[in-house]
């Protein structure tokens, strides 16, 4: 018989993250959707082992897990890079207290901002808090990681941050795992074997949990000390190691850069820092020691650079590499050329690239190329909203959702985003300074307004604010891929939610605002008088428009199809919705105006028809 | 070995992160070490999307260097071109739609226009083992024109080292339970193509 088999799974970095967090005995979860780590707590939901839910937003959430750490159980806070900005507040404060059942904070930063605001390198906070951190460079890592950062959570007292990034939550790789700790709704059994989950009765410990002055003093040294212990932990645990090749040249990475710089430079000798915050100061001087040349390769901001400058050892990195956007092989791969790690011909891949120069046809066709730039669905019920504010020609402050892409040619109907919640404090904010004749509209979506659109929306009532607010309600949370929020009736955690359902009408009314209209998004004329109406009042008015998602929670086809009818002018104003389903039917009229064909993706939403000024647009009867 | 390097591409909505999710799972299910990298969120609404694919004894980068794709999977002719510019050398196989989509208000802002015949010459004169392909009458006889981008991932299927199981496997794996049928049909008639 074999010792032991070796049990593997293909997982993403996200479910390998979910994994570990089983395997720790994690008994709360929280989190609010965000790309790219939205997929975190769906996938630890089917191990029914936790309690794991969407919370209404990233501080609340985080909130929620200190809570249960303070009742002596594992938690885990999963979030975006921008989202531990919402939740900063008790982090930083978490940092002084340090936890009693262990606490690990997942955030997935998102290099070359695939989808997000900015490009923030969340490393930062762990500095900042004097909180450690694990960069896991692979699948197998967040597994392994997670685990062990509970563990590290508890003996060091104090959270923890797993730092992800796009490519490492949403690249697959093999995971050393065993079956045990992969979802399967047959076989949930719970560790046993961990002491922790021994139920404890809760006892009050205020100079640990009240942080007024007198106790957080203490607290704040506490922390301090805690930060020399785990800088010993990064040196001596095994975590951080150094992979002797050529005494010549020498790198020193984290997270994803570590796999391109083992892809091209495998000749290298690696320092692979895996506890990145604190660094391991002994490490890193060994490892200069010994190896002759040394640079260092990481993504975004010279973090490791400065660490390693501030123990006196000063080793180029950013003055090869870019301080923004991603790397990729190819990028690392000119910077080792450049600090002379890799001759230009001295591998396989090196003809390639040259071959660049030669491709000039495709160039030149490429450059006739019309970027693709991402749209609303065809039948998304935003569409019309915007297509009619634009004809409004009003300042429409914005927000962060699918609705975002109104900003967007044809629709070009939104003038700001710039985070979470900003369109009714902006809206507020930009009515007060007078520098529009026209009244402002603020618009954001239902999840948002959930997650930090009441607030503002209060303060804009009680400052007697004058704008139109409008909810774009499609009863999920759909730019992320569909996720609950207190709109829905469900989360993630099985348990009746239906009845505490929260009406955002209701919520609209308690605030004491009279002037509300809900209206259906697929009635244009509708949409397009109710806007013309609330935007000439003078009071601070809400428009709530209701559709569901036609992604999500299921799939939507209203089974109707429209086309062209002959005749068509081709005045373009059904192409000026951004509807993906209207194209190019290759016909020209003798204007050179090109002909709109509706193609088969069509849902039925019958709003080009609305907006065809010259009934040329027609519902297929069958 | 080397790592073998597959990219799919496409847009939003056609399917590209589940022809991915099949094809490392069948080089998964063969033993080979696997990477995979894809991107979620906003891209995902009908913008350009493409997944890496990369299998072997050893694999590092989740990503595919410059130059350096094996095969390209395109459901998108116009994506052919964007992917292939990055990706691909003279020696890549590349398989694609000889279809492609952009929406009418993008189109018509371009003057000079752009042809799929324009394309596919261009592509030729380019690149040795260029494959376009049309398989949408053939899905909808199966009764799905979702399918025809299934019947691509069969043909190439017979250009990798992976045996016929491992993918019926990993298709089984990776559809909703009552598309299955219609995919294992779809992917053979791909895969049995001469």
């Amino acid at each position: 018989m074999q010792a032991k088999t070796f049990h593997t799974a293909l997982l993403t970095g996200n479910e390998a993250i979910a994994a570990g967090a089983y395997k720790a005995g994690v008994r709360v979860a929280t989190g609010y959707p965000g790309t790219p780590s939205s997929e975190i707590l769906p996938y630890l939901a089917r191990f029914n082992n936790a309690i794991v839910n969407w919370s209404i937003n990233e501080k609340t959430a985080l909130e929620i897990a200190i809570g249960a750490s303070i009742g002596y159980k594992r938690s885990m806070f999963t979030t975006k890079h921008v989202g531990l900005n919402v939740a900063s507040d008790p982090f930083m404060t978490l940092a002084l207290t340090g936890v009693r059942g262990g606490i690990v904070i997942i955030t997935a930063d998102d290099p070359a901002m695939h989808s997000s605001q900015n490009e923030q390198d969340n490393r930062f906070y762990s500095k900042f808090a004097k909180v450690p951190m694990f960069e896991p460079s692979d699948s197998n890592e967040c597994f392994k990681f997670t685990d062990e950062a509970f563990e590290v959570s508890e003996s060091f007292d104090t959270p923890v941050i797993i730092r992800m990034t796009t490519r490492i939550s949403h690249s697959k790789s093999v995971v050393h795992i065993e079956p045990v700790y992969l979802p399967n709704m047959n076989l949930n059994s719970e560790n046993k074997n961990n002491s922790y989950l021994k139920e404890k009765i809760y006892i009050k410990d205020i100079e640990k949990f009240v942080m007024a002055p007198v106790y957080a003093r203490k607290r704040h040294k506490i922390a301090i000390e805690r930060l020399k212990k785990l800088q010993e932990f990064s040196n001596n645990s095994g975590i951080n190691r150094i992979e002797y090749n050529s005494l010549d040249f020498g790198i020193i990475t984290s997270g994803v850069s570590y796999q391109y710089v083992k892809e091209i430079a495998p000749f290298a000798s690696v320092l692979k820092l895996s506890f990145s915050y604190p660094v391991p100061d002994l490490l890193i001087k060994e490892f200069v020691k010994r190896v002759k040349s040394v640079i260092i390769v990481e993504e975004l901001e010279p973090f490791i650079q400065n660490e390693i400058s501030s123990i006196g050892i000063n080793l180029k990195g950013k003055e090869i590499f870019n301080r923004f956007g991603e790397l990729t092989p190819d990028m690392v791969k000119e910077g080792l050329i450049n600090a002379g790690f890799i001759k230009k011909y001295d591998n396989k891949s090196s003809g390639k690239l040259l071959s660049k120069g030669g491709l000039s046809e495709l160039d030149n066709l490429l450059k006739k190329l019309p970027q693709r730039l991402p749209a609303l669905c065809s039948g998304c019920p935003h569409t019309s909203i915007f297509y009619a504010l634009k004809k409004l020609k009003v300042p429409v402050m914005g927000d962060i959702g699918c609705y975002t892409l109104g900003a967007l040619p044809p629709l070009n109907a939104m003038d700001s985003c710039i985070s979470m919640g900003l369109a009714f404090g902006a809206a507020q904010g930009l009515s007060l300074s007078n520098s529009s004749p026209k009244k402002i509209a603020g618009i954001m979506g239902d999840s948002t307004f959930f997650h930090s659109g009441i607030t503002s929306l209060i303060d804009a009532k009680y400052n007697n604010a004058c704008f139109t607010a409008i909810i774009l309600d499609n009863s999920t949370t759909a730019m992320t891929g569909g996720q609950d929020h207190p709109g829905t009736g469900k989360n993630l955690s099985p348990g009746q939610v239906m009845s505490n359902k929260i009406d955002i009408k209701r919520v609209v009314e308690g605030i004491g605002i009279d002037e509300i209209y809900t209206i259906d998004p697929y009635d244009y004329n509708a949409v397009y008088k109710t806007l013309k109406k609330a935007l000439s009042s003078k009071n601070l008015n809400v428009i709530i428009t209701k559709r569901p998602c036609i992604l999500y929670p299921v799939k939507i086809d209203l089974g109707k199809k429209f086309k062209i009818l002959e005749g068509c002018n081709g005045c373009g104003l059904c192409m000026q919705t951004g509807c993906p389903s209207i194209l190019n039917s290759g016909k020209f009229l003798d204007n050179n105006k090109p002909v709109p064909f509706i193609d088969s993706s069509c849902i039925g939403c019958s709003i080009c028809k609305d907006i065809c000024v010259f009934n040329f647009i027609e519902e297929i009867k069958s | 070995m080397d790592a073998q390097n597959i990219l799919v591409c496409g847009i939003g909505g056609q399917g590209v992160v589940l022809a991915g999710k099949i094809i490392s799972n069948a080089a998964y299910g063969k033993g080979f070490d696997v990477k995979t990298s894809e991107v979620h969120g906003m891209s995902q609404r009908g913008g350009s999307v493409s997944t890496h694919i990369r299998f072997g004894e050893k694999v590092f980068s989740p990503l595919i260097p410059g130059q350096s794709a094996d095969i390209i999977l395109s459901f998108d002719i116009y994506e052919t071109l964007r992917y292939a510019r990055d990706f691909a050398d003279k020696k890549t196989l590349i398989i694609s739609s000889n279809y492609g989509k952009i929406p009418l208000w993008a189109s018509a802002r371009e003057n000079d226009g752009i042809s799929i015949a324009e394309i596919t010459g261009t592509l030729k004169i380019n690149f040795d083992k260029l494959l376009t392909v049309n398989k949408k009458e053939t899905a909808m006889a199966l009764g799905n024109v979702r399918v025809a981008n299934i019947i691509l991932l069969g043909l190439l299927s017979k250009f990798t080292d992976i045996e016929e199981d491992f993918w019926l496997k990993a298709i089984q794996d990776s559809v909703p339970e009552k598309t299955k049928e219609i995919n294992i049909k779809a992917f053979l008639i791909g895969r049995n193509e001469k």
